[in-house]
Parts: structure tokens; C-alpha cells; sequence
């Protein structure tokens, strides 16, 4: 790999690690949230489960942040990556 | 606490603030059009003068997203494309030039922006008033008191000065993180608009690429990198990964060749 191929690659490194710690952060901001909502429903005089709707309604977001966090990958990124595969296997 | 108050001081605040505070007609302008103008087109399609009615709103779309543009970078800072960029030729005849227009990952990027931009200017407004409403509203309480006015929140009634006073505090605490928010929201609506605004489509970076190579007879990544900031700007739109993809696509489709010159390559147009 010349220079600008590894400039190339720890920019995309700082990009993924960049979204790991969002994705971690917004984990951390919704379990914050639905542990406190759970107690005041624990601790309220209501049986019905209030607190499963905002639990679902942020929990698919926060599922698809995963999915962008984890598993997503910009076009560009599958290109170089399938370039380097192909440049490697004629070496 | 410089940190917290030094905000108050800078333009950029305000221009935030008034971007916040001003996007909701706008919003509501762009919404409106671009709803009428989709409908009617698509409803019209049956006859033909569905098809104009449609060009002409692709069209509009493309003004509103060049003001959101200009407005994004010059009140939020936002990391936008510094010019218009020279877009594939696509040819005189009318056909192509709509296939291009509608084809284009960046026109539905835009459209689709337009289209948030509503929701996004009512959150907007609502944070911006609200803020402004609690900073505000804690200190002008005991003015409300000593005019007579009684303030009711659920069963309580506020109507001397020293209950008046309760108040004060929090608007404190709203008017030492006030500025901070601001800019923290702004920074949500700039990252939006560069999403969405600050697109540059692999046909325009292929374009732009291949002019450089041709007006430097050949040049390394970096320069090419380099070259590309100077006419673009900085921003997502730019990073060695898609200077790097770009050069591969042109390399494999034969645009561009390659050699040596040490351990760099460099790229010349084929």
C-alpha cells in the first residue's frame, strides 16, 4: 500500500471508530432514560406498562444506529477495500 | 464559565439563533411547494403536461436547495461545496438533460432536505422560543407581579414578589447554557445540511478529478487531494477514501493511467 492509500485507510479508521463512540453514546443517553422512566413506573401506583412505548419507539432507532455503526459501509469504502483484495491476491 | 458566556460574544451565535428562528417560514414555503408542485406533476402525468409541471418543480427544488445552501454556509458554517461544480455534459437534447436532472444522487438529496426542512425549522423554532421563553421568562416575572398580573401553574398562583423570585434562578442557569445550546442545535442543522447539501456525486469528483490530471499533465493523490480542496472546500465531501475510489474508478474504466515515480504512483489522463 503507497502513502495516500494509508492516509486513506486511517481516515476511514477515524471515521468508524467516530461512529462507534456516537452509536456508544447514544446507547448510553437511552439506557440512562428508560432505567429512570422503568423506576418511576416501578415506584408509580400504574400497572399498565407505559414505559415499553417510549422503550420500543427509541429502541428501533437506536437498532438502526447499531446497524450504521456496525455493519454499514459508504460505497467508496467497499471500492478501496475490494481494490486492495484484488491488488493482494495478484502479489 | 468563559466557556459558557464566551458564546454571547460571537456573531455566530446570533447568526444560529436566527437561523433557528427564521427557518420555519422558509420551511413552510419550501414544504408547500414542493408538495403542490410533486402532486399536481405526478397527478397531471397521465396527460403531458404533467412532464412540465414536473421539470419545473425538479427545477425550483434546485434554486431552493442553492439559497439553503448559501444560507447554511454563511449562518451555521456549515462544511458545504465551495462553487458549483462542472457537472458531466449530458448533452443538448432535452431527454437527457431531464434524465440527468432526475437521476442525479445529489437533486434527491435535495429534495429530500426540502422536504425535512419543515420538521426540522418546527423543532427548531420550538427550541429556539422555548430557550428564549425560559431565559426571559424567570426574570420578567416580578415585573409581571408588580403589574397586577397573577400567574397560575397548575394549583399554585403566583402573585407576590418574593414567589416571584423562585423563578430567577433557573432563567440563571438557562442564560449561562443558553449560548452553548444554541450553537450545540445549530451544530445538529449544520451537520443535517452538510448531509444532505454538501453531497458531491462520484460523476462530478470523476469530472473535477480528471480535469486536475488534465491541467497538471499528471499528478499523485496528494496533489490531486490537494487541487480538490483548493476548488471544492473542505468537508465529508472530501476525504482520501473518495479521492482514492475516484482515482481507482477512472483507473479501471480507462480514464486514467498510472506509473511509477518512486514508491508513488502517478495518474495521467489515458
Amino acid at each position: 500500500m503507497d502513502e495516500f492509500g494509508e492516509l486513506a485507510l486511517r481516515e476511514r479508521e477515524a471515521r468508524r471508530i467516530a461512529r462507534r463512540q456516537w452509536f456508544w453514546l447514544h446507547l448510553a443517553v437511552f439506557a440512562t432514560l428508560q432505567v429512570f422512566l422503568f423506576v418511576v413506573w416501578a415506584l408509580g401506583s400504574e400497572s399498565y406498562p407505559w414505559f415499553i412505548f417510549p422503550l420500543f419507539g427509541w429502541g428501533i432507532p437506536i437498532a438502526a444506529h447499531a446497524v450504521y455503526a456496525f455493519v454499514v459501509q459508504d460505497a467508496e469504502e467497499i471500492m478501496v477495500q475490494r481494490a486492495m483484495r484484488q491488488g493482494g491476491e495478484q502479489e | 464559565m468563559t466557556w459558557l458566556l464566551g458564546p454571547y460574544t460571537e456573531a455566530r451565535t446570533y447568526r444560529v439563533a436566527a437561523y433557528l428562528l427564521l427557518g420555519l417560514g422558509l420551511g413552510i414555503f419550501e414544504f408547500t411547494i414542493l408538495v403542490t408542485g410533486f402532486s399536481l406533476g405526478l397527478g397531471l402525468l397521465v396527460t403531458i403536461v404533467g412532464v412540465p409541471v414536473l421539470v419545473a418543480t425538479f427545477l425550483v427544488a434546485r434554486a431552493l436547495a442553492t439559497i439553503e445552501r448559501r444560507l447554511a454556509r454563511s449562518w451555521l458554517d456549515a462544511p458545504l461545496p465551495r462553487r458549483r461544480l462542472a457537472r458531466p455534459e449530458p448533452g443538448g437534447v432535452f431527454w437527457a438533460r431531464l434524465r440527468s436532472l432526475t437521476t442525479a444522487p445529489r437533486t434527491w438529496a435535495e429534495v429530500a432536505f426540502l422536504m425535512l426542512r419543515l420538521p426540522m425549522a418546527v423543532l427548531d423554532f420550538a427550541f429556539i422560543t422555548a430557550l428564549i421563553g425560559a431565559i426571559l421568562g424567570g426574570f420578567a416575572q416580578p415585573i409581571v407581579v408588580a403589574a397586577g398580573v397573577d400567574t397560575q401553574i397548575g394549583s399554585w398562583t403566583i402573585d407576590t414578589f418574593a414567589e416571584s423570585l423562585i423563578f430567577i434562578p433557573i432563567s440563571i442557569i438557562f442564560l449561562l447554557v443558553g449560548a452553548r445550546l444554541v450553537l450545540g442545535w445549530g451544530g445538529l442543522s449544520r451537520r443535517l445540511a452538510a448531509h444532505f447539501l454538501g453531497r458531491v456525486d462520484v460523476a462530478e469528483l470523476k469530472q473535477e478529478v480528471l480535469d486536475i490530471l488534465a491541467r497538471s499533465e499528471g499528478a499523485d493523490a496528494f496533489r490531486v487531494l490537494d487541487e480538490l480542496g483548493l476548488r471544492l472546500g473542505h468537508g465529508s465531501f472530501l476525504t482520501p477514501t473518495r479521492v482514492e475510489a475516484t482515482l481507482l474508478a477512472l483507473q479501471s474504466s480507462g480514464h486514467v493511467t498510472v506509473r511509477r515515480d518512486g514508491s508513488r504512483p502517478i495518474f495521467t489522463p489515458a
